[in-house]
């Protein structure tokens, strides 16, 4: 594992994003990290994240707190210079999973997203809380399971490593 | 905003909070809104942590929902923040591009986004609709509230059309139709730290507990939010204070029945 990294490819890899228009912009101000919720309480540093991934040093393997991200928002909105560091963290995050970095929580959620349609679970509960309240049984049918599936073979999540 | 709705519930208010459900159906139909539920509906690939993996994904999944309301000459509500903003983000995502590819999948299945479709949250319907609401409301709510609109209801501005980033003001108005005081409102919207619960519960938690700690702090008596997500973690993760979702405050002030609207299914009761 490295301890230091230049990973020149990385910064290509974002500036091609649609979002990235911007993202050479992005002068260290810290007003991203004025109003992140999460820094505030010991999670994720978005303006050390930005600094990172315009300098092509972010580590993808071992720099786990881009998951820690609520992903309020709250960066995008207050960036003066229009980076959109929420951007910018969604796109290390497409990168990790593609390498099985996605943390076990989000990787059940696709999981039962791909075979249910749904991202939470259909329970007993939910069968006994609809009937008492005169509501319809909940149904994902059939076609559109089968166009969920193609939708999901002909893109990306599809592909992601979801099995560890 | 078109006449027929189709109704999107998403996925946590159906499976978990069934009676917010419930509220939100007794609400459009004493406001007399032609809704329809969306046919072939799925998750909308929530734009907290499913999207952020497979981005390509959402595009297709979100425009193929936006192309079934298209046929049927619908706009489409939501009841929920997320489905709110992943759907009004695809479909401001695919006015400049994208278009060609998503259309490319859809195409196989039949369907087309055109992009004729608008998306809105039940909170841009009840303003909408402000002279029936106000008619349609007969008791006095007497209870002080913390206005909690969420993230995704005004952040991006630039993709949810929100009256801006600072001080929103939309949910608050609403509250205030019902003759609910207003003990707290955000000048910043602040988060519930839904989105980590289970990635990082601890940090989630202390998240959370800074947003109830204001509430607390100006007397609110019970919470307000638009969001089911919002819903879970302040009616799941604290004693103090109730919550109530959008629909169930106008409910209650329609004086329709707690119990009939499911209030008793909350953890934290709100006795009203």
């Amino acid at each position: 594992m490295r301890t230091s990294s230049f990973d020149p490819e990385l910064p290509e890899e974002l500036i091609q994003e649609d979002f990235a228009e911007f993202l050479r912009r992005c002068h260290q101000c810290g007003q991203c990290s004025s109003v992140c919720p999460s820094l505030r309480n010991g999670g994720i540093r978005p303006r050390e994240v930005m600094e990172r991934a315009i300098t092509g040093t972010f580590e993808l393997e071992t720099d786990r707190s881009i998951w820690l991200c609520t992903m309020c928002n709250g960066c995008s909105e207050r960036c003066e210079m229009g980076v959109n560091p929420a951007g910018v963290i969604n796109a290390l995050r497409r990168l990790s999973a593609q390498r099985g970095g996605a943390p076990d929580h989000l990787l059940s959620e696709v999981k039962l997203f791909k075979e249910t349609g749904l991202a939470f679970p259909r329970t007993r509960l939910t069968s006994k809380l609809r009937g008492e309240l005169d509501l319809e049984e909940l149904e994902v049918d059939a076609d559109t399971q089968d166009e969920l599936d193609l939708i999901v073979k002909r893109t990306s999540m599809g592909r992601l490593p979801v099995e560890r | 905003m078109r006449d027929e709705l189709h109704l999107f519930r998403g996925c946590l208010i159906p499976t978990r909070l069934p009676f917010l459900e419930k509220s939100s159906r007794r609400v459009l139909e004493a406001l007399r809104v032609e809704v329809e539920d969306l046919p072939g509906a799925t998750c909308c690939v929530e734009p907290i942590g499913m999207r952020s993996m497979a981005p390509d994904t959402w595009l297709a999944v979100t425009a193929r929902m936006l192309s079934i309301a298209e046929s049927a000459e619908r706009d489409i509500v939501t009841l929920c923040n997320g489905c709110y903003l992943s759907l009004k983000e695809a479909h401001h995502l695919l006015q400049d591009r994208g278009r060609e590819e998503v259309n490319r999948t859809l195409g196989e299945m039949g369907r087309h986004y055109g992009g004729g479709s608008e998306v809105f949250h039940l909170l841009d319907l009840v303003r909408q609709r402000r002279e029936e609401l106000m008619s349609s409301l007969v008791r006095e709510m007497e209870i002080d509230l913390a206005i909690h609109p969420g993230c995704h209801l005004s952040r991006p501005s630039s993709v949810v059309d929100a009256e801006g980033p600072f001080r929103p003001g939309n949910l608050a108005e609403v509250a205030g139709w019902t003759g609910a005081g207003i003990a707290h409102r955000q000048d910043w919207p602040s988060c519930c730290g839904g989105g980590l619960s289970g990635v990082d519960d601890e940090l989630s938690h202390s998240i959370f507990k800074e947003t109830v700690w204001d509430f607390l702090e100006a007397g609110a008596e019970a919470i307000l939010t638009p969001c089911p997500f919002c819903f879970v973690q302040f009616d799941s993760k604290q004693r103090e204070l109730p919550v109530l979702y959008l629909s169930e405050l106008l409910a209650l002030s329609m004086g329709l029945d707690g119990e009939e609207i499911g209030l008793q299914h909350h953890r934290v009761k709100p006795g009203l």
